[in-house]
């Protein structure tokens, strides 16, 4: 794990380092307490990582670069949540059983407080919409639906707002005011990221481009090609943007914004996305209207290392993962002219069949154009899962080269672990998953 | 991260029915258990105002809390300087309007040696 992911833990654990230091003897006098200090504990940490992870939820371009891009950023979110949820639910199990040593009564008045007041009442609103808006995100009741997943994610602000209540209420292990300067600084970062997101972002943050072709390269795949009505987004190849299209024509999605792979090379004057028609949203812009608005923000990721490089590169894509690659060799094909020397990437494409090689005849013209650029295809119904002997075949060398891979979970994690078994060190294998959980 | 995840809520939820459903059967005292108790006036109580005896009255009970002078989770001072004194208020509001929790409450009540006069 690189320094930047390393950091949100860190920060998350201070608030837990800080309260151990205010333990007293008392604390561990019984098994009670320890308990009871345990719950305390606890609950300070599940605080400390709802508030870290919400503060990474902020989404600012850019921001994400040092984490490895926003899908890794988004990974560090989800498990820090996760954490959170983990902590949060031992918190009041702790505190009464802590309590169960004086007895029964004491531990169930813990949970449940014979005149409730304020801090049970915050506490408990603070986990049970956790609990609401977490759910999904763990897939606690099945995959959700990605537009119902993001509405129910909202009420993350809620258990934010309960939970600061609560600990405000309730805290006594760490003095003040270390204690207010502490939370008030991490629910800082929290707001700030929060209305980042929703007034920021919304005004500032979004680009609006005009639909000016829409072109469909197979069935259930389209690429837009969009012109800036002002100011037009710089990004590199690879990256990706959140894109809201407001055409009222279209059957769902109108103005909600979804992440999709920019397949233009930053030299073309117009911006191309490539969608396939994966859910609802996807499906419905395949028929969207030229002339039409959409707003984009970004650009996000950092799938490829910043400006040309001539290191040896090996390229895995699967499926639908072709298209950060298609924007690199678009720009490896328009920039050959100014490039020093050759450059030497070797592109492995995994599709199902024939049929669903997207692109291929682009890529192959890109490649006679750009020297060194060499593309393979690899199709599952004849080959099978893609092995190290096919590897070692069309690309001897490829333990020595940076290897790429995007597409879908199963073939990164087999890619990975074939690059790996191969003695390709970790550094040198970057991937970038298509879906974000 | 999933399987933990909701492992964890699963046994949350386990847990916290258990004990809710286990404090409701459990009766509040033990049968026989009615104590007959001496009763002492304030006076009295504040004779024993320093680490080696501590006595506190609390809502009209009188309490020998010197046993439990070192577990006490604040600086000590905090709990030493009610020592011999009417508690009532530090017990309810702590200094600064919170109350005690529950299990605090249940934990004095074991401290208890006798009613306070008047």
């Amino acid at each position: 794990m690189n320094k930047p992911r390393l950091l949100p833990w860190l920060v998350a654990v201070i608030p837990i380092l800080i309260a151990v230091l205010y333990l007293r003897r008392g604390d561990v006098a019984t098994p009670g307490a320890v308990l009871n200090g345990l719950g305390r504990l606890t609950g300070i940490g599940g605080l400390a990582f709802l508030l870290v992870s919400a503060a990474l939820s902020c989404r600012v371009p850019g921001f994400d670069r040092p984490f490895g891009g926003l899908t890794k950023l988004w990974q560090t979110h989800h498990k820090l949540g996760g954490t959170a949820l983990l902590l949060v639910l031992a918190h009041p199990v702790l505190l009464a059983l802590g309590a169960a040593e004086v007895s029964i009564t004491a531990a169930a008045r813990t949970l449940v407080p014979a005149r409730l007041d304020w801090s049970a009442v915050s506490g408990w609103s603070a986990l049970l919409v956790m609990l609401v808006f977490l759910a999904p995100s763990f897939s606690f009741f099945g995959s959700p639906e990605y537009q119902r997943w993001r509405n129910l994610h909202r009420l993350a602000t809620v258990a934010v707002v309960a939970a600061l209540a609560h600990t405000t209420l309730a805290a006594r292990t760490i003095a003040e005011p270390l204690n207010t300067i502490m939370w008030s600084g991490l629910a800082a970062a929290a707001v700030a990221a929060v209305a980042w997101r929703f007034v920021f972002s919304r005004r500032k943050g979004r680009l609006s481009y005009v639909v000016e072709r829409v072109a469909h390269p197979a069935s259930g795949l389209v690429e837009l090609s969009l012109a800036p009505r002002a100011d037009a987004l710089t990004y590199e190849p690879g990256q990706f943007v959140y894109l809201a299209p407001y055409d009222h024509a279209l059957r769902a999605g109108f103005g909600e914004e979804h992440p999709y792979t920019l397949s233009s090379s930053p030299t073309e004057s117009l911006l191309r996305v490539a969608i396939k028609d994966l859910g609802d949203a996807s499906r419905a812009i395949q028929r969207i209207s030229t002339g039409s608005e959409v707003r984009i923000e970004g650009p996000y990721g950092a799938f490829f290392p910043r400006g040309d490089t001539h290191e040896p590169e090996l390229w895995i894509a699967g499926g639908i993962g072709i298209t950060p690659f298609l924007a690199r060799a678009r720009h490896l094909a328009a920039t050959e002219s100014h490039r020093a020397g050759p450059v030497d990437v070797n592109l492995i494409y995994g599709v199902q069949d024939e049929t669903r090689a997207h692109f291929l005849d682009e890529l192959e013209r890109l490649a006679e154009r750009t020297p060194g650029f060499r593309v393979t295809m690899h199709y599952f119904y004849r080959e099978g899962p893609l092995q190290h002997e096919f590897l070692a075949r069309h690309c001897p060398d490829f333990t020595a080269r940076t290897a790429y891979v995007c597409g879908p979970v199963p073939l990164i994690e087999l890619a990975e672990q074939l690059l790996a078994a191969a003695g390709v060190p970790r550094a040198r294998i970057r991937t970038e998953e298509f879906t974000l959980l | 991260m999933k399987k933990l995840t909701y492992t964890a809520f699963v046994a949350f939820c386990s847990s916290v029915v258990t004990l809710l459903i286990a404090a409701a059967l459990a009766p509040d005292r033990p049968a026989g258990t009615e104590r007959t108790e001496p009763t002492y006036t304030l006076a009295e109580v504040e004779r024993h105002a320093n680490e080696d005896s501590c006595w506190i009255a609390v809502e009209g009970f009188v309490y020998d809390v010197t046993e439990y002078l070192p577990m006490h989770p604040t600086r000590p001072d905090i709990l030493l300087e009610r020592c011999g004194r009417e508690a009532t208020d530090g017990m309810r509001t702590k200094g600064y309007g919170r109350d005690h929790s529950p299990s605090a409450w249940a934990l004095l009540g074991d401290y208890r040696i006798g009613n306070l006069e008047g």
